[in-house]
Formats: C-alpha cells, structure tokens, sequence
C-alpha cells in the first residue's frame, strides 16, 4: 500500500482572484474583497481521480484536508494532525509536515502554492518527495503539476506501472510577495526538493534523448566538465547553483553548496558561498575564468532567478563566451522557453536569440531563448 | 526545359574513376593498429577479400566493373538526374538545381552501388557469410541484398537508438534473408565491454564496427564489409558522379557547386571525385565542393586531421582523416547514417587542401528543408539526405541575393519511406539540436591515440 501524507492549505490562492498577488499577510484584506477559499475544490478535483487507487492517506482535519478527500469519495484515510483554530497557517503545514515524516510516508501530495511548498520542503528537504496540485498565486516552483488532473495523472501512472516512480530535482522558489505585487520577480532558489514526474512526452520519441534518465544524465555530464576542468588548471571554475552543478562538484570530489556560487581551480574549492563582490575579487585575480551555470526553475531561466549573485557587472568581467549553461535533456524538454535576465536588457540582448546547453557527455544541443519573459 | 534527365543502360559507366592518381600527393598510409607501421595487404586479409584490398592502395585512375555486377547494377541504373524546377520557382532564385536520385535502387538508397561489388568479390573468393554494421539501416539492408543475390549470408550489427527508431529497415534486412542485431550486443567481446560500462547506451556506428570486424575477424568462413570511409567504397560510388556528369553535359550544363552529405563520406565520394577530378587538373578552379554534415556530429568542421581508430574498441587500421576521436559516440540524431565520428580520408584529405569545404546544420533545419522539398518536388527524402538539401536550398537563396545564376548540382542519396517516426518527431517538435561542444571537448579530450612516427 502506498502512503501519501495529503495536505491541503485552505487559504492559498485566495489573494490571487482579487488582484493580491499572492496571500501572504492579507488575508484578512483578501475576505473583505471577496475572497473564497479555492484549494480545497482543486484537491478534491485531483483526489477524485486517485479514488480507488491502493493508496491510504494520512491526511490533516477539515478543510486542511479531510474534507477533499471525503467528497472526493475516498475513505481510506486517517487524520494524523488536527486543526484546532479556525485560520489555518504555515505553522499548521509545518507541524503536520513532521508528522508525515515520522509516521514515514512514500510521498507528501500539498495543495497550495509557492508558499506552501517552501513551508513544506523546509521539513522534508529531499527526504520525501513532494508534488504539488496547483491552487497558489504564484507557482514558480518545479514540484507542482501543471493542473489537479495532471498531480493525479502522474500518481496513477506511476502507480499501476507498478515500478518505481520516476523522480526528478525540482526547484522549490521563494518569490518576495512585497516585491512582486510592485511588478517585480525578486525569486530566489530556496531548496531543491525530489518529485515525481511524468517521463518523455510520448512512447515513440523518447529515443530522441540521449538520455532520457536524469541521474544519468546529470552524471555524464559531470563527468564531461570534470574532463574540462581537469583539462585547464589554468581556469577558474565558479559553479552555481542546482543539482547539475553539485553532480559537477560531487565528480571532482569537492564540497558544493547546493544554492551558493563556489569557486575551483585546478581541481581545489577556492572559494565557497560566493556573494557579488567575492565573485570580483576572484575575477580581478584570475584573468581567465568561466561560470557553469543550469537553468533554475519551471520558468526556464538561465541568470536572474536564484543567480542573483551573477550581477550584469560579473557577466560583463566574464565575458558572455565564459559561461557555460548545463542542463539535462529532461530539464530542457520541461524548460521550453529559456531566457536571461541579468537586470541589463542590454547585455541580455547581447546573448543574442540562442544559446548552447551541455546536456551529456560531450554532447550539447542549442536551444533558442525568449526575448521576453514568460510570466 | 526538362525535368528528368535518363541515361540509357549502354550509357552506365563499365568503369569506376580511382582518385587517387590524381590526388596532388599520395595519401597517408593506413597504419596498423597494434604497431602503428604502415598497413601490407596481407594485415587486412582476415577481414578482405584481395581485390578490395588492392582497389583500396590502387594506382589505377580507371578500374573495370566486372560483368556480374554490372548486371545487377542495371536494376536500377543509370538513375535519373532532375531538374528542380518547382524548388526553384519555390525560391524563386535563378540557379538551376538538379538533384541526382539514388532512392531507386531496391534498398532506396546509393548503398547498393558498393554492397553489389562487395558481396560479387568475397563470393569469389570463397566467403560465405558477411559481417556488418549499419547506422540508420541503410547500408545494412543494402547488403542484405546483394550478399543474397550471390548466396552469401549475412550478419548486420544494428546501431541501437537506428534499430528501435526505424523497424522497418530491419525487416527489409529480413526479407533478404540477413540475420539483424541490436548493437551493442552480447555476441562480440568488444560489444559486451560497451555495455558492461553503460548499459544504456544508444550505440554508434563505432561500436557495430568494433562487433562486426570482430565477428569477421574471429570466424573463417567469415569476411568484414564496411559500407562507407574507406577507398573502394567511396570508389564504387563513383558511378553516380559520372553518371551525372554525362547527363549534365547533355544539356551543356556543368555544375558551379556540387553538394553532398557527409557521414563516412562514400555519396559525396562518389558524388563528388568524377568533378573532382577536373577541379585538381586545373580545367575548373572554381568548382565548389560543399560537404554536408550534422552539428551534433561534425567531423570535418569540428574534428582534428590525424590517424585514429574506425571503431570504437580500437580493431580497425588507423586512418589518417578528421576525427572527433573513436570513442566519441554521437547524440541519436534520426539521421543514424551521419552519425559517424571519422570519415572517409581521400575526403578528409580534400577538405584539408581546401579542394572541398564542409559545412554542418542542425537537425531542425534540415528538416525544414526537407519539408520545403517534399513539398516542391514531392520526394520525401532520408534525414541523411535532407542535409544536403539544406545546403542546396541555401547556396540557391545566396545566389537569389547576389543575382547568380549558379548551376548547383546535389546528391539525393536516399528516400525517407522509413523515416516517418524523424518526421512525426519533427512536427510534434520533438527534434533536439545537439551540437558539438568543441572547445570544451578539445580542453577534455585526451583519447585520441598517439601513433609514433606519423
């Protein structure tokens, strides 16, 4: 029997229908306007098609979760965490979070947003895989499915196969609520948590890619930049952040922080957690010196969501042909829009409408890149 | 005006046309690959039968066609030369594009112009069964039928990713009577060692080299033949260009750009040397010869001119030529018959001389050419061949720019009946652009093997 711990945050969404972008410390302002819960309809869309599947739930009290599932039809469930006050919070899903972890379930199944994900993910981390039935503002995060049939898709599938699910890294986003209701995407790469997925498109091409299994993939193509590395001691490698670029670090045997920038040359770390200003000062001391950055998020984005660190003035002392994109075919075929945001139109615009991506042993495709940014 | 442009069967050439007397200097030698000493015919005699290892060191400009080929041969040629009239007008440019069609053959591509003659010599000499790799199938359902015109059998190591993609190429191989293997497979040493490291991978043209010289080289009944690269193949092509050649003379036409794709080399080759010829005497200094290939695979634009391996385990002679190093294996693009990490080096040589140039294009472009031509002339051409196209679409729009009226000539090497899966792939978008990383490869790469005194 597969175990899900089923979490439902009633509130999420709720700005978002009445222009809040977002729920985050309004939702008082959000009810006056108008607002009504959504999240727990789009959970039970989703929890109608798992009715039947063998799976039993650990689920959270009313309409924290409870209530979905039971007018879903689904019966196999216990309540493992009880809501006792009347507005439900990020200490609610935190708590319920712990419980699912102890009572060791096989996947946490949310229904929120951006913001859920990250209350979830700062408990679970990559202990457990998370997937997300979308119903938040925002969704800029790699664990959530593109809507409540698709959540239930994936599960069933990955269930009546029978083997083991596919699980993927998925970026789990922090979007600045304050900034973002002025019109500005202040993101920043809060964790990076497994999910599953869906693999290839249809049957029939998978054979396209050179690699359709992302461990596989993320390992060649460690293994093809240790070669580059290795090959140039005379280098200085400044590696960002994601799961591609710590199988980078993992394969030189050398530590990486998972969402930090941190340097090597000649096989050695020489610098860890690099802010802007670090990241000058080793350019102003090593004349020759590359980036290898991946794409962060579902929004496809090369530099300027969680690469903060890479301001227009480092791009511009690298040099644009030192910076090497990697990504692995599935990231890619999830990513079809890739662009560059640097906060430098510019400059931006100097990358001109496509770019190469290391995407195995190498092998490297180009792929074109949006002039304008989606979302 | 006229579209199609026929030879009659007393007008097919009775002689291949050997370059190599006329190249400027001699090729560098095959070396061995244990010793790195120049090759003697007897190293190659496990594998070859005489007569191909004599046409390959051959001083002969012009070496006869023997009569059982010849009669198989007429099945399907001379093949016919179209004028690309409604591409043309498509474009609207004001060069004249002809393409040369080797989709008629049996096989449906130029393959069997080699495979026929091949077959006829080991059958001569006593072999009875063959040993081969294919790419995308063609070259492997092409020997299929010829080693059964002459009651040979066949063995064909199928490149992975070509065998799960493009089915139907396996059973023409089984109509002719060819057993037909995914490679990497269990059979062979050098197959087991591919997959004990990576099970999954999606083979090459490499690694059914290393299995089928193996198969050949471990059974006595049993000889190699290889299908593209090396100098009897791209010899026996040679039909095809002076073919063309006479049949654009019919018409007082002789080409300013002559265009072919690349993968081993043998249809531009064969395409390509009878023009080639006059370009090196000196009668047409400015015939342009252009080399199509991949940039997922992109051996003549991006590779090294040394000596390395054929194959991926290392079995082969080391030839001189452009490599991206033998063990490189390439992305699995739907072309599977460019996917090749060397090529042939009497075109290698070329290109290095600048008698030729090469050049290389994505994989969602050429399908777009390829649409473009389906569209205009109808013929649903093999990925290999729509590179090809592309660049003739290409040298056709340049001279629409400039007002040239060029003669531009290009080599239909095959039809895309069993391509469709590239197709459907290309219109669900489903088509990766890989490309060669080169810098970075360079920097990386350190496997490409030193040969002492070369």
């Amino acid at each position: 029997m597969f175990r899900i711990g089923f979490i439902v945050n009633p509130v999420a969404g709720m700005g978002g229908a009445v222009g809040l972008k977002g729920t985050d410390g309004l939702f008082d302002e959000a009810v006056s306007r108008g607002a009504v819960p959504r999240a727990p309809s789009r959970a039970e869309e989703a929890a109608r098609l798992l009715a039947g599947l063998p799976i039993h739930f650990l689920a959270c009290s009313g309409p924290m979760g409870e209530e979905s599932l039971a007018r879903a039809g689904i019966d196999d469930y216990e309540v493992v965490y009880n809501v006792h006050k009347e507005r439900t919070g990020a200490t609610d899903t935190i708590a319920a979070c712990r419980i699912f972890a102890e009572s060791g379930v096989d996947l946490v199944l949310f229904c929120g947003g951006d913001g859920t994900a990250r209350d979830i993910y700062s408990v679970l981390g990559d202990s457990i895989p998370i997937l997300g039935i979308p119903a938040g503002v925002k969704m800029y995060s790699s664990v959530f499915a593109i809507t409540p049939e698709a959540a239930a898709t994936i599960l069933e599938e990955g269930l009546e196969t029978g083997r083991e699910m596919h699980i993927r890294d998925a970026e789990v986003v922090d979007v600045d609520e304050e900034s973002y209701r002025r019109g500005e995407l202040a993101t920043r790469l809060f964790g990076i948590a497994r999910s599953p997925y869906r693999p290839g498109l249809v049957q029939m091409t998978k054979e396209v890619y050179e690699d359709p299994d992302e461990e596989r993939a993320k390992r060649n193509i460690a293994l093809f930049l240790r070669e580059v590395i290795e090959g140039t001691p005379d280098i200085l490698y400044i590696l960002g952040p994601g799961m591609t670029t710590a199988a980078i670090a993992r394969e030189l045997g050398i530590p990486k922080t998972i969402l930090g920038f941190d340097a090597v040359k000649a096989g050695e770390l020489v610098a860890s957690d690099l802010e802007e200003r670090g990241i000058c000062t080793l350019l102003a001391d090593n004349p020759r010196a590359r980036l290898v950055v991946s794409i962060i998020g579902a929004q496809g984005a090369i530099l300027g969501r969680g690469t903060q660190q890479v301001t227009p003035r480092v791009v511009r002392a690298l040099g644009k042909e030192n910076i090497i994109v990697v990504a692995t075919p599935h990231k890619i075929s999830q990513t079809p829009h890739l662009f560059i945001d640097t906060g430098d139109a510019e400059l931006d615009r100097e990358f001109g409408d496509s770019i190469q991506v290391v995407t195995g042993y190498m092998i490297a495709r180009r792929v074109r890149m949006e002039r304008s940014l989606p979302g | 005006m006229k579209t199609k442009i026929l030879l009659d069967e007393d007008q097919m050439p009775r002689q291949w046309y050997n370059i190599q007397p006329d190249l400027p200097s001699p090729l560098d030698p095959p070396r061995h690959p244990g010793t790195g000493k120049p090759l003697v015919p007897d190293d190659l005699r496990h594998i070859f039968p005489m007569e191909l290892i004599r046409q390959e060191m051959d001083d002969r400009r012009f070496i006869d066609i023997p009569q059982e080929v010849q009669d198989i041969l007429l099945l399907w040629r001379p093949t016919p030369l179209i004028r690309a009239h409604r591409l043309e007008k498509h474009l609207g440019t004001p060069a004249h594009i002809y393409y040369k069609y080797e989709g008629v053959s049996p096989p449906g591509s130029h393959k069997p112009n080699t495979a026929v003659p091949q077959a006829y010599y080991n059958m001569k000499e006593g072999i009875e069964r063959i040993s081969t790799e294919t790419g995308a199938g063609q070259w492997g359902s092409a020997l299929a039928f010829a080693t059964q015109l002459f009651g040979l059998a066949c063995t064909i190591y199928m490149v992975r990713s070509s065998y799960a993609q493009k089915p139907y190429r396996k059973s023409m191989m089984h109509v002719w009577g060819a057993e037909c293997i995914p490679s990497p497979s269990t059979k062979t040493k050098a197959g087991q060692s591919v997959l004990e490291k990576d099970p999954e991978t999606t083979g090459s043209l490499g690694i059914a080299i290393s299995e089928a010289v193996e198969d050949a080289a471990t059974h006595s009944d049993t000889n190699y033949s290889l299908g593209s690269v090396l100098n009897h193949v791209c010899l026996h092509q040679t039909v095809v260009g002076q073919e063309c050649k006479e049949q654009l003379a019919s018409l007082d036409e002789y080409p300013d750009v002559v265009i072919g794709c690349v993968g081993g080399g043998s249809n531009f080759a064969g395409f390509s040397f009878p023009f080639a010829r006059d370009k090196l005497k000196g009668t047409r200094k400015d015939l342009d010869f252009i080399a199509v290939e991949p940039a997922a695979c992109p051996t003549l634009t991006k590779g090294l001119y040394t000596y390395d391996y054929g194959d991926v385990a290392g079995l082969t002679p080391l030839l001189k030529m452009f490599t991206l190093g033998h063990d490189f294996v390439p992305p699995a693009i739907h072309a599977g018959g460019l996917r090749y990490h060397g090529a042939s080096p009497i075109v290698s040589r070329l290109v290095h001389d600048g008698v030729m140039r090469a050049i290389s294009y994505h994989q969602s472009e050429v399908f777009d050419a390829a649409q473009t031509f389906a569209r205009t002339e109808g013929f649903i051409v093999a990925p290999e061949t729509s590179h090809a196209v592309k660049a003739a679409i290409d040298v056709a729009l340049e001279c629409k720019r400039k007002g040239e009226k060029k003669t531009i000539v290009f080599n239909c090497s095959g039809h895309g009946d069993f391509d469709m899966s590239a197709y459907d792939a290309y219109y669900t978008r489903q088509l990766a652009d890989y490309e060669y990383p080169d810098q970075l490869i360079r920097e990386a790469l350190s496997q490409i093997p030193r040969v002492p005194g070369a």
